[in-house]
Formats: structure tokens, C-alpha cells, sequence
């Protein structure tokens, strides 16, 4: 199974594997920003928004949910042919279904805020829109952390998917070692190095989140 | 001279009517308590002044300004009400003198290093000058409503509403919040307070307007409704209140 001369092979291309680790990172993170600005807005308009605009914005969410993302990938590459890149495209296919997971994570945070708080702020003589972006995004931001935290794994770990358009992320790079001539007896100790650098990324960053997390948290003075 | 004028305002929540036509005028300076059985239309009448419910029919008047009509710019109205909730809603995720600067600027435009000096001086007023930098949730109850009266105040009202103010306090935290009151009533504001905090509305209110199921049984001062009350429903309630120790 595992072998001495498999693992050499893996040693000598680990560079060949961290540029693919490095396009994962970028993808995970166009992805993400893509998410956000699209994800954000659209959790909004689920809670506060009416009529056409929030029909339209909980269909296409349902919609994205609903379709497996290697299906939204190749269809945005072979059929639609959004771009000839395959990084821009996979970051559209990502982008798009992680915004359908990053409004529910908004949206459920916009509604666990306290009408009362919104309540005194309109007493106050706030707009409902300076409300809303004073008083309650600052509290809902904070409250989808740990949504944001799963929705960050997993769209990590689904970067990979891109390998059914060929781009040459960790995955396609890993399939691209053990696919040499001679080489099939290394499947095992490829995937293991590529599981550990996806292992390693996601306990980095969930480490890092949780720790900025920390950082924002409401002081309640019952945790010092 | 009339600050508040109200007129037959009425109120239905689908089928039930929660306010079946009340009337009364208050004068600058006047403090007015509301009391009634719960249900009674109490919070709802106040919450009516500064339109965070909508009435359905009759009218209300603030120093002459129509508070329903469609030229009328609620969130300016909303400037001359300063209103206190029982839960006190004070924002989160801001600090004690933030939350009291963020209405300053963002709703009366007063430059930062302004607002904090105005905030902090409203904070000592309520004696929570050493609370400034505090979280809501490092306050007590007591402590969170003074907060939540500071930023009310700071805004300059022209009337000061109070819903059950005391009323999610422990009993050894209602005391504070009711001094810091009457001494708002004694600088002259004019304030309508839904409370049964007798201790209060015998010291420091003008008149008591007693509701029940909607409508203004009886209206006078302290001693005349608690000592004569004219309505059985009235001494009934009062008598109900007493014998609960408030």
C-alpha cells in the first residue's frame, strides 16, 4: 500500500501541489467575496424587501440550492460559456450557489435580532434603512459568524469540483501526478498529501475565524 | 398650554379593538400616568403618540403638529418623542455612551467630539458617568434603563413616554429608575408613563387616566382616584394593586 519510492514521488512534486493548494486559496476566496456581495444584499431583500424583488431573489435561492454544483459548473462552462477561463468560471459557480447558502445564513441572522432593537432605533428618529444598517447588520453580522464559518469550509472544500473543467486546482494537480505513466501505485499517498494540505486550510482558517470572531464578540460580562 | 392633544383614537389588532375611542390633553410640563389592567390598551395608546403602531382612526396632536398627517415627516416627529420600552432595547452592540451618540449623529447630525460630550453629560445625569464604556449586557436592569433614559433625553424631546419602565426590574432595581424619573418630572418635563408604580404616580403624576378594554374609565389626580375612586372598576383594580404590595 503505502511505499517508500510513492512517497519520494509526492515529496519531489509537493511544489507542483502547493501551486494548485495556492489557486484552491484563490478560488475559495473569489468565491467567497462573490457570496458575500451577492449573498448579503439577497438575505436583506428575503427579510425586508417585498414583492417582485423578493419573489425574484427567493427563487433563484431556491433554485441554486437545489442544483448540485458540479451540474451549475459544467452547465456555466460547456453550455453557457460565461468565460474561456475556468478560474473565472468556477468562481461564478461557486459564487452563485455559496450566495444562495450565505442569504439564509443572513437572513436568519437579520431575523434574530431583537425587534425591539430595531423598535428604538426608529424612536429615536432613525430611517428604517439607517436603522437597519446601524443597529441591526452590525448585531446579524456578528450572530452569522459561525454560519459564515461552515459556509467558508465548505466552499474550501468544493473548489475541488472544479476539476470537472479543468482547472488546475490541488485536486486536478494531485489526479495529474498520480495519472503519469507508472505512477497508479501512488493514488493512496497522493490523496493523503492533498487531504492534509485541505485539512491543513480549512483548520488554519477556522482557527483564524473563530479568533476574529472572539475578537468582535459583544462583551456580556459574564465570560471574564 | 396643550402639548399633547389625543381624540377618540381608535385601535383593532384584527378582530379586537384595543383602543375603542380615547381621548385626553396633556400641558408642557404635566405628567400623566396610565394605569389599567393588562390588555387594557395601555402600551398600545402610548406607542400610538410616535406611530410605532398606527392608529385607525381619530387623531393625536404634539405642540400643534398633526402626528398623522401625511405631511408630517415621522421620523422628525419621532425627534420630539423620546420614548423608554420595558425591555429597554438598548443597542447591543454598543456601548452605554454610544448608544446615546449614535442618534446625535446620525439623526440630529452633532459632530463626534460633540455628541460624546453631550452623551456623557446625560450619563451623569442619570449617575452612570463611571458606566460610559460599558456593554449593555455588563449593566444591570436598573442600570440599562437609566441608560435607556439618557438616550431618550439626549434627544431633547418635547414629551417623554414610558412603557412599564420598571416593570422587568427586580424589585431592589425599581428604585433607582424611579428617582431618576422624578427628577425628570421635577426639571419639567412633560412625560406620560404607563406604570403601577403608585409610589411614583402619587408623588409625582398630575393626573392618572385609569384604562380598561379600551376607554378612559376615569381620569384625575393621585389622591382623587386613589382615594374616591367614582368607577368600581377602578377601586377594584387599585385595591388589587395594593394588596400585591406595589
Amino acid at each position: 500500500m503505502l511505499q517508500a519510492g510513492d512517497w519520494a514521488f509526492v515529496l519531489d512534486n509537493f511544489d507542483y501541489l502547493l501551486t494548485g493548494a495556492a489557486v484552491t486559496v484563490g478560488l475559495t476566496l473569489t468565491s467567497l467575496l462573490l457570496g458575500f456581495l451577492l449573498g448579503f444584499p439577497a438575505g436583506a431583500v428575503e427579510v425586508y424587501g417585498e414583492g417582485i424583488a423578493q419573489r425574484i431573489v427567493s427563487v433563484s435561492g431556491v433554485v441554486l440550492r437545489g442544483t448540485p454544483i458540479v451540474v451549475i459548473m459544467l452547465v456555466l462552462f460547456f453550455v453557457v460559456s460565461i468565460s474561456k477561463s475556468a478560474f473565472v468560471t468556477a468562481t461564478v459557480g461557486l459564487g452563485l450557489r455559496s450566495a444562495a447558502y450565505q442569504s439564509q445564513i443572513f437572513r436568519g441572522a437579520l431575523q434574530s435580532v431583537d425587534e425591539g432593537q430595531m423598535e428604538a432605533a426608529r424612536a429615536v428618529g432613525m430611517s428604517r434603512f439607517e436603522a437597519i444598517r446601524h443597529v441591526v447588520v452590525p448585531q446579524a453580522l456578528r450572530r452569522s459568524m459561525p454560519g459564515f464559518q461552515n459556509e467558508f469550509t465548505i466552499v474550501l472544500k468544493d473548489t475541488s469540483i472544479a476539476f470537472a473543467i479543468g482547472l488546475a486546482e490541488l485536486l486536478t494537480r494531485g489526479y495529474d501526478l498520480f495519472t503519469q505513466s507508472g505512477r497508479s501505485t501512488a493514488v493512496l499517498e497522493v490523496f493523503v498529501a492533498i487531504s492534509a494540505v485541505y485539512f491543513v486550510l480549512t483548520f488554519g482558517t477556522n482557527r483564524a475565524l473563530d479568533r476574529l470572531s472572539e475578537y468582535y464578540a459583544i462583551p456580556s460580562g459574564e465570560s471574564s | 398650554m396643550t402639548l399633547l392633544r389625543v381624540e377618540d383614537v381608535h385601535k383593532s389588532y384584527g378582530d379586537e379593538e384595543v383602543l375603542k375611542g380615547v381621548s385626553f390633553e396633556m400641558d408642557r410640563g404635566d405628567v400623566d400616568v396610565l394605569m389599567g389592567p393588562s390588555g387594557s390598551g395601555k402600551s398600545t395608546m402610548l406607542r400610538c403618540i410616535n406611530r410605532l403602531t398606527e392608529i385607525d382612526s381619530g387623531g393625536i396632536w404634539l405642540d400643534g403638529t398633526p402626528v398623522y398627517d401625511p405631511e408630517t415627516d415621522v421620523n422628525e416627529l419621532r425627534q420630539d418623542v423620546g420614548m423608554v420600552f420595558q425591555d429597554f432595547n438598548l443597542f447591543a452592540h454598543l456601548t452605554a455612551l454610544e448608544n446615546i451618540t449614535l442618534g446625535l449623529k446620525r439623526v440630529l447630525g452633532v459632530p463626534e467630539a460633540e455628541a460624546t460630550e453631550r452623551a456623557a453629560d446625560h450619563l451623569a445625569q442619570v449617575g452612570l458617568a463611571a458606566q460610559a464604556d460599558s456593554y449593555p449586557a455588563e449593566l444591570s436592569g436598573g442600570q440599562q434603563q437609566r441608560v435607556g433614559i439618557a438616550r431618550a433625553l439626549a434627544m431633547e424631546p418635547k414629551l417623554m413616554l414610558f412603557d412599564e419602565p420598571t416593570s422587568a426590574l427586580d424589585p431592589e432595581l425599581v428604585g433607582e429608575v424611579v428617582e431618576v424619573m422624578r427628577d425628570l418630572a421635577e426639571r419639567g418635563m412633560t412625560m406620560l408613563v404607563v406604570s403601577h408604580e403608585m409610589g411614583f404616580a402619587r408623588s409625582a403624576a398630575d393626573d392618572i387616566h385609569f384604562l380598561d378594554s379600551g376607554r378612559i374609565v376615569e381620569s384625575g389626580p393621585p389622591e382623587q382616584l386613589f382615594q374616591r375612586p367614582e368607577h368600581d372598576r377602578t377601586s377594584e383594580f387599585l385595591t388589587g394593586l395594593q394588596s400585591n404590595g406595589h
